[in-house]
C-alpha cells in the first residue's frame, strides 16, 4: 500500500522548546478527535434526531460500558481476532513455501504470476455466496474466504521477493556446498522476508475487511455479526460503538505487530528501502 | 550463442523456447480447467455444488443473451466510476492541502489513520440506515475506501518532492502557483497515480462487498442472489467475470498509464523500478 518513509526531523530553534511538551505528545493525538466529536455532539444537538438516526457520544459512551461489562464487546471481539489470526497464521504457513517453490524457478513463476493476479482480481468476498453453498453458515467459511483473501498476496509478494534476490547469493553458497534447506535459511528466507512482510500486511488490510464483511453475512459472531445485528434492531449506538472498535483493533494489530515486524526486518536486513 | 544463431536448428529452439514462454501463464488457467472437467466426470457431483463447466459457459450464455449480464455489468461499472472519481478528485484536492501545509497534514493524521482503518464496508450497517439501499450506499462505500489510499498517496507525494527543486523553480521566479504547478504536481503524479491503481483495486472489493446486501442489481447482487437459490454456475460465472473485469483495469488500464507517467516524470524510477519488480 503506502510506503512509510521517516524523514529526520529537522534541528530546530525550539527543539528545546518542543521538548518540554514532549509529554503532551498524546495530546496532539487526541485533538482532532475532540473536535471531530464536539462537532458531532453540536449536530446531534442542533436538530431533534430520533436514537435510530443519530445517538450523541456520551450514549455511545454508556453503550461501550455497558457492552464492555456485561462481555458482549470481548465475546465478539475476541472471535474476530481468533479468525484472524488462525487465518493469518494458516496462510503465512502454507503461503511462504508455496511462494518458495514457485520462486526459485523462473518458468513456474513466469507461468503462476498471471494466475495469482487473477486470483487477487476476484475478491474473497466474492467466494463467499459459493462458500455458503459448500460449507453452510459455519466459521469454515468464514475462515476458508478470509484466507484465500490472505493468502494470494502472500504467495505474490513471497515469490516476487524470491524473484529479486541476486542469482549470485546463490550461486555463491551452492559453490561453497550448501543443500536446499540451507539455501532457504541462509538465501531465501532473509532476501525475501521483507516482501513477505509487505504480502502479510496487504493481506491483513484485505483479510481485515473481507472478515468483517463475511461476519456480516454468515452471523455467527464477530465484531460484522455485532454492528450488522444492531441495524436490525436500529441500535445505532451500538453501530458506531462497534466501528471504533473495529478501528482501534485494526490500528492496534497493524501498529504492535505488523508494523514493528515490518520496521524489524527491513533494519535487520535492508534490502526494500535504503 | 553466436552458434545457435547460425544454425537453423538454434532458430528453430529458439522459437519454440519463446513460444513456451509465452505461453506459460495460459497453464495454471488450463490445468484448473482440466482438473475440473476430468473430475467433474469422475466425482460426478450435485450440480448445486460444483457445475460442470458447461454449466457455467451455459449461465454465461443464458444472461448475456436476455441482457441481465450486461445491466449488471453496467451497474456495478456505474458505481465504480461515480464513486472513484469523486473519491480521486477528493483525494488529489485534499491530499495535496494537507502535503502543502504541514500544520493540516499533523492535525490531520491521527483521523485518516483511524478513518482508513475503517474505511469502506465497515460502514454499511451505519449507512444502510441513513442512505436507504441503493447506489448512493455504494457510492459512499467506494469513495470512502478510494478517498483515504489516494489522499495518503498524494500526501506522501507532495512531501517527498525534493525541496531543491522548488527552490530552483523559485530562484528563476517563480511564484507559489507556478512552483505547484511546474514543481510539485509533476513530482507528486506517480504517488498519486500508485494511489489510484491501489485505490481502485480496494474500491472495487468494496463494491462487490456492498453490493452482496446493499444493491437492487450489479453482479454482488447477481451472485449473492443466486447462493438463495443454490445456482452455483452463476455464483462461478460471476466470480470469473468479478476477476476479469480487475485485471482489465488494472493491467490493460491502470498499470500502462502508470507506467507512461513514471517514464514521462521520471522522479521517483528508482525507488519504483524496486517495488515493481
Amino acid at each position: 500500500m503506502t510506503a512509510v518513509v521517516t524523514r529526520p526531523a529537522a534541528a530546530s530553534p525550539f527543539a528545546g522548546l518542543a521538548a518540554l511538551f514532549a509529554p503532551f505528545r498524546g495530546l496532539k493525538i487526541l485533538l482532532p478527535f475532540a473536535v471531530l466529536i464536539l462537532m458531532w455532539w453540536a449536530i446531534w444537538a442542533s436538530g431533534t434526531y430520533s436514537a435510530q438516526v443519530l445517538v450523541s457520544p456520551p450514549a455511545v459512551w454508556n453503550t461501550f460500558v455497558y457492552l464492555v461489562t456485561h462481555g458482549v464487546l470481548a465475546e465478539y471481539a475476541s472471535t474476530s481476532l481468533t479468525m484472524i489470526g488462525i487465518a493469518a497464521a494458516i496462510s503465512m504457513l502454507v503461503g511462504v513455501p508455496i511462494g518458495f517453490a514457485v520462486g526459485v524457478n523462473r518458468y513456474a513463476a513466469h507461468a503462476l504470476e498471471g494466475f495469482l493476479r487473477f486470483l487477487q482480481g476476484i475478491s474473497g468476498i466474492a467466494w463467499l455466496p459459493l462458500a455458503i453453498i459448500w460449507f453452510g453458515f459455519t466459521h469454515v467459511t468464514t475462515l476458508v474466504v478470509v484466507m484465500y483473501t490472505l493468502i494470494v498476496p502472500i504467495i505474490f509478494n513471497t515469490m516476487i521477493g524470491v524473484r529479486a534476490i541476486p542469482e549470485n547469493y546463490t550461486m555463491a553458497l551452492r559453490s561453497l556446498g550448501a543443500g536446499p534447506l540451507r539455501l532457504v535459511t541462509d538465501v531465501y528466507l532473509p532476501g525475501a522476508l521483507p516482501s513477505i512482510v509487505v504480502g502479510l500486511r496487504l493481506g491483513m488490510g484485505y483479510g481485515w475487511r473481507a472478515l468483517i464483511a463475511v461476519e456480516m453475512l454468515v452471523r455467527k459472531g464477530g465484531l460484522g455479526d455485532l454492528i450488522f445485528g444492531a441495524r436490525t434492531f436500529g441500535q445505532i449506538d451500538r453501530i458506531i460503538t462497534g466501528m471504533i472498535v473495529i478501528g482501534c483493533l485494526y490500528i492496534i494489530v497493524d501498529r504492535l505487530i505488523v508494523q514493528p515486524i515490518e520496521n524489524l526486518t527491513i533494519a535487520r536486513w535492508g534490502l526494500l528501502r535504503k | 550463442m553466436s552458434m545457435q544463431a547460425t544454425s537453423p536448428n538454434g532458430f528453430a529452439a529458439r522459437a519454440l523456447a519463446q513460444t513456451v514462454w509465452r505461453l506459460l501463464p495460459a497453464t495454471p488457467f488450463a490445468l484448473v480447467l482440466l482438473a475440473w472437467v476430468i473430475g467433474w466426470q469422475i466425482i460426478h457431483p450435485i450440480e448445486e455444488t460444483l457445475p460442470p463447466v458447461t454449466g457455467v459457459l451455459d449461465a454465461i450464455w443464458q444472461r448475456l443473451k436476455d441482457g441481465e449480464l450486461e445491466r449488471h455489468i453496467l451497474a456495478s461499472l456505474g458505481r465504480l466510476c461515480l464513486g472513484a472519481i469523486v473519491g480521486i478528485v477528493t483525494g488529489i484536492i485534499g491530499g495535496f492541502v494537507a502535503g502543502l501545509y504541514r500544520g493540516v497534514s499533523e492535525f490531520l493524521n491521527p483521523l485518516v489513520v483511524f478513518f482508513n482503518a475503517i474505511s469502506g464496508i465497515v460502514w454499511l450497517p451505519l449507512m444502510i440506515g441513513w442512505l436507504g439501499i441503493g447506489t448512493a450506499l455504494a457510492v459512499f462505500l467506494i469513495w470512502n475506501t478510494v478517498f483515504f489510499i489516494v489522499f495518503q498517496n498524494t500526501v506522501l507525494g507532495v512531501q517527498l518532492v525534493p525541496e531543491v527543486y522548488e527552490q530552483g523553480v523559485r530562484a528563476l521566479g517563480a511564484g507559489r502557483w507556478e512552483t505547484i504547478r511546474s514543481v510539485i504536481l509533476p513530482g507528486a503524479l506517480p504517488y498519486v497515480l500508485t494511489g489510484i491503481r491501489s485505490g481502485l483495486g480496494f474500491g472495487w472489493r468494496a463494491l462487490i462487498a456492498a453490493e452482496l446486501v446493499g444493491t437492487p442489481d450489479g453482479l454482488g447482487q447477481m451472485i449473492f442472489a443466486a447462493a438463495e437459490y443454490h445456482r452455483s454456475d452463476i455464483i462461478i460465472a460471476g466470480c470469473l467475470i468479478i476477476g476479469l473485469i480487475a485485471i482489465t483495469m488494472d493491467r490493460w488500464l491502470l498499470a500502462p498509464i502508470e507506467r507512461r507517467t513514471i517514464q514521462r516524470w521520471g522522479l521517483v524510477i528508482d525507488t519504483q523500478r524496486e517495488s515493481l519488480r
